[in-house]
């Protein structure tokens, strides 16, 4: 199995109480709060973790885009590829992702991940996501296009890395008369595409159809394992064979010296399950973004909302595992028996968590834990 | 007697409309707003007496079926003059209410001669001049009802249409109701940019009719509506929301009713 460092490049720098005065930390909490030089100061933080970590033996690098709120202040996936791809060496940097519907030239993206990809000597993997409905709130993208967009975009930008120029695209909803990227991917035919998931059976059927590598994000055991049965479906409607290598999960994950510092670090993980995921309902899912079997699928995947668990509810349950190098081997062996996937995914940093504690939990992982996972 | 409805489904290009239909007289269309067709109202009744009233379900609301290539208010606008093509009536008496009304105004400036009477009853289709189109999808359905009416307690209809929780089945339209709205109206937001350049183009007599404490389109936009269209006059309703029909049943009637049946208009359209 192989794991994989992620930090969402919090902006977790303003009063707590100051947030709680609105309904929600995403799209409603005035950026009055951002602090330019706190911010400074955390990209050449987080940006030095992700080098740290690629030199400590992690596979793979995740990078994600959000906008509009203090959880994510990575605004753009493509950006943060193009200096990993310069900066390091070797771990692969798997962008998940770029939010497909909320694009208005799928050609500039193309040329972006392809240019990601040549730099870093073919390291890319590119995620597609839909996003959650603050992003389309933020694009002002109309809900009820997600998945038109979604399937379109991708098809467009698959084109671009496959189909030789000058082409024209007349499509629902782009129109490009020109379409001939001079920047292409380095691996052939193209970067692998990863998918993500929380609820939509859709897309993980349409994962499966396709062969994308499918990761569900911090959900259950059993609704992972539901997730994937619909991978599986998809997969078996065009005949595919499903390996591990097509599966993965992601959880967050910390570890220190002892029981105890890995505990107290793995409180920060609390921040993002609660107050980062407050909000109405139409923030996080407007109106026609979801089919009724994704709302009734979601619904059910999140009978309990993780802002409800309590921190030791979440450790219990494997959202966070926060423990030795030892107990966290054991922990991770275990995600890899029940759900019998090939790459676990871990969101390594959050919140307050400080530089020293992510460093010394990155250089554990490195001399332990990714030794003994890499023989799962 | 209180005049009944009949239902029907009208079929318009493929699409099945359900349609309320009642009374006797010179047709006037009813178009309704984002919230969907409530059915057969207090004041649909009493206009009924004098006048036959054709109260359709947009496509993609409640009952009709889906039309989900329509991408603007200008296409179902486009859809209601086949409608009116399938149903026979060549002219007209036209209402629409919010989103309706929008549909109205785009109809009337794509065939002005269609139209004998037309009433815009708190319509969006233009950017305030000041203030803001409240984001209604923002809002749960429980909240947004909040803020529809100014005072719920002096709405006679309130506890027939508002008064229990919906049913799964009411729950599901009104999501579907809300989709087709997001469609419709998502961007530019419950306005086109081009429609004051169209509106002088409209030749009917014009009543708009606002709510004074309406919260959710500026009643500026009805002074806006008045300047642009040749021959409209505006008319506010004191403590009445967004909802002057449901609000103020009876009164809307009665003037809907003095407006349509005023003096006929001296000569017919050239464009008929």
């Amino acid at each position: 199995m192989k794991l994989y460092y992620f930090s969402e490049m919090p902006h977790h720098e303003y009063p707590d109480a100051e947030g709680d005065k609105y309904p929600a930390l995403r799209l409603a909490f005035p950026n009055t709060h951002f602090s330019p030089a706190a911010a400074h100061r955390n990209y050449q933080r987080y940006l030095d973790e992700y080098e740290f970590a690629d030199e400590a033996g992690f596979d793979g690098l995740m990078i994600n885009e959000h906008h509009s709120t203090p959880s994510c202040v990575n605004v753009s996936v493509n950006m943060a590829a193009g200096i990993l791809a310069r900066t390091t060496k070797r771990a692969k940097i798997l962008l998940l992702g770029n939010i497909l519907p909320i694009q208005e030239n799928p050609v500039h993206v193309a040329e972006q991940i392809a240019m990601a990809d040549l730099i870093s000597g073919g390291r890319v993997l590119s995620g597609f996501v839909r996003g959650v409905g603050v992003e389309t709130w933020w694009a002002n993208s109309n809900p009820v296009h997600n998945r038109e967009r979604f399937e379109e975009c991708h098809d467009l930008i698959i084109k671009c890395w496959t189909t030789p120029g000058p082409f024209r695209w007349e499509g629902q909803h782009y129109h490009f008369r020109h379409v001939n990227p001079w920047c292409l991917p380095l691996q052939k035919p193209h970067p692998p595409i990863w998918v993500p998931g929380t609820a939509s059976p859709e897309t993980a059927i349409w994962a499966g159809r396709m062969g994308y590598t499918y990761v569900p994000f911090l959900v259950s055991f059993e609704v992972a394992r539901e997730l994937f049965d619909y991978y599986r479906q998809g997969a078996a409607e065009v005949g595919r064979a499903v390996t591990d290598d097509n599966l993965g999960f992601l959880i967050c994950a910390v570890t220190a010296d002892t029981r105890a510092k890995a505990l107290e670090a793995g409180r920060h993980f609390v921040w993002r399950m609660g107050p980062t995921l407050r909000g109405p309902v139409e923030y996080f899912s407007p109106v026609g973004m979801r089919s009724r079997a994704a709302s009734q699928f979601a619904l059910k995947a999140r009978s309990v909302p993780l802002s409800k668990m309590s921190y030791e509810q979440l450790v219990e349950n494997y959202y966070i595992v926060a423990d030795t190098p030892a107990g966290v081997i054991e922990r991770f062996a275990c995600v890899k028996e029940e759900l019998g996937i090939g790459h676990l995914l871990l969101e390594a940093q959050e919140s307050r968590m400080d530089h020293p504690t992510t460093m010394r939990s990155i250089e554990l992982m490195g001399k332990t834990v990714i030794p003994a996972v890499a023989r799962m | 007697m209180t005049v009944m409805p009949r239902e029907e489904t009208i079929s318009v290009g493929g699409i099945k409309v359900h349609t309320l239909i009642g009374g006797t007289g010179d047709p006037l269309l009813v178009l309704h707003g984002a919230g969907g067709n409530r059915g057969w109202r207090r004041w649909m009744a009493a206009v009924a007496e004098r006048h036959t009233v054709y109260a359709p379900t947009h496509p993609g609301f409640g009952q009709s079926d889906a039309a989900d290539w329509m991408q603007g208010i200008d296409d179902l606008a486009r859809f209601y003059l086949w409608f009116l093509d399938e149903l026979g009536l060549s002219r007209v008496h036209l209402l629409g209410h919010s989103i309706g009304g929008w549909t109205a105004a785009e109809l009337a400036t794509m065939h002005p001669g269609r139209i004998d009477r037309l009433i815009l009853v708190a319509p969006t289709g233009l950017k305030p001049a000041e203030g803001e189109i409240l984001d209604i999808f923002y809002f749960s359905p429980e909240e947004l009802l909040k803020y529809t009416v100014h005072d719920p307690a002096s709405v006679p209809e309130w506890s027939e249409l508002y008064g229990r929780p919906p049913t799964p089945d009411e729950i599901d339209i009104a999501t579907r109701n809300r989709e087709m709205t997001a469609r419709l109206t998502w961007k530019p937001y419950m306005f086109n940019p081009r429609l004051s350049y169209f509106l002088p183009r409209v030749e009917a007599p014009t009543l708009i009719v606002w709510g004074r404490q309406d919260r959710i389109v500026p009643p500026i936009c009805g002074e806006q509506y008045e300047r642009l269209l040749p021959s409209a006059t505006l008319h506010v309703f004191d403590q009445c929301g967004h909802l002057p029909p449901l609000e103020h049943p009876d009164a809307f009637a009665k003037l809907v009713l003095d407006f349509v049946d005023g003096p006929p208009r001296a000569a017919a359209s050239r464009r008929v």
